[in-house]
């Protein structure tokens, strides 16, 4: 409780929420500096009860101004609790939201690598029974060339959808470069409630490692998504339909 | 006709370009952001199709970019992007963007967003 650093600006876009919980630490900080400070007062007036026998309150002049330190250490606790409830609830709102649509990104994440496992392995099989139609084709004493180059056609759309299930590699390395900015962001706000607790805390080593382990902003959508894509194609075009005939 | 295909995601820039070859256009230059977009554009480019999200340039503000260059300011520009609410499709509109297409997308999709601007490409 002997420090009391001012929380620096963050420049990032989720700065506002970062910021206030900073703001809302550095003022619970600063309520526990005075309730440190009244308890020294209070330690500086008491006697050394191992070494001077008790006086009576009537007598005792620092005794007799305990219940207003008591009472302003007791405004002072209040005051720091309603702080910590306020801190606890800005934690709550910002970060359990982020760390919740985390969660649900990793599980899409999952999902979305199973799902275009599962495509490319269909179409791996249908590629083989076509590669074995193409072969017993070849067998025929007279082989049938029309039939094979349907199948052949076939064959190719089942390797190209093959290669355009690989998109979901492009949209889920977007939600884990995503779910990395949050565990960074917890991290940071964690180093500051620990630098409130101890300033011996090296900050600065931290600060420049999660500075480096931060994706940057510009390179995903946080709400990237491999889900829905024919309705939201289906609502960019009519946005670009409906501009365009306004524009008209 | 030559196409300029930028994406950060080397998976991607071979998706869209192999879709492309397949529906029989094989003249393609590839970009990895928005700067080396830039610096890759000529006049011989006929087409873009572009991501939204990459480092250095983002594809809006590369299309911003390509607008302000005599021979970028009417070439087709196609994004592609994961991006997919309203204020970033308008976002993109305002940027110069001609069409739209969110991924994960269908060859069949980038086909047809690619006919309809051709007349503007051949232009």
């Amino acid at each position: 409780m002997r420090s009391c650093r001012r929380p620096q600006p963050d420049g990032a876009a989720n700065a506002m929420s970062t910021h206030r919980t900073q703001e809302v630490l550095y003022e619970t900080e600063a309520a526990l500096r005075l309730v440190d400070h009244g308890l020294d007062g209070l330690r500086e007036e008491r006697p050394d009860s191992d070494h001077v026998a008790p006086t009576p309150p009537s007598m005792d002049g620092g005794l007799s101004a305990l219940p207003a330190i008591l009472e302003r250490a007791n405004a002072q606790i209040l005051g720091v609790l309603a702080r910590l409830r306020e801190s606890r609830a800005a934690l709550e709102t910002t970060a359990l939201e982020k760390l919740a649509s985390t969660h649900e990104k990793i599980q899409e994440v999952t999902s979305a690598t199973e799902d275009a496992a599962i495509n490319i392995m269909d179409a791996c099989d249908r590629a083989t029974q076509m590669v074995d139609e193409l072969d017993a084709i070849d067998a025929e004493p007279t082989p049938d060339r029309e039939r094979a180059g349907t199948v052949r056609g076939s064959l190719r759309d089942e390797l190209f959808l093959m290669m355009g299930a690989l998109q979901f590699q492009d949209i889920t390395s977007q939600q884990l470069a995503h779910a990395s900015s949050v565990l960074v962001e917890m991290e940071k706000r964690l180093i500051d409630i620990a630098r409130l607790f101890d300033t011996r805390v090296d900050t600065d080593v931290f600060s420049t490692r999660v500075a480096a382990a931060m994706p940057d902003e510009q390179t995903y959508d946080p709400n990237a998504t491999t889900r829905d894509s024919e309705s939201r194609q289906a609502l960019a075009d009519e946005i670009f339909t409906t501009v365009r005939h306004n524009a008209a | 006709m030559k196409f300029l295909v930028v994406d950060d995601s080397a998976t991607m820039r071979r998706i869209v370009v192999n879709s492309l070859q397949r529906i029989g256009f094989t003249d393609t230059v590839e970009a990895a952001d928005g700067q080396e977009a830039l610096a890759r554009f000529d006049a011989s480019i006929q087409f873009v199709i572009t991501d939204w999200n990459m480092p250095n340039m983002s594809g809006t503000d590369f299309t911003r970019a390509l607008r302000t260059r005599p021979e970028g300011a009417t070439v087709p520009v196609l994004m592609v992007t994961a991006r997919s609410v309203k204020e970033d499709i308008l976002t993109a509109m305002e940027a110069g963007v001609n069409n739209y297409i969110v991924k994960p997308f269908t060859p069949q999709v980038l086909k047809e967003k690619i006919d309809a601007l051709l007349p503007a490409a051949a232009a």
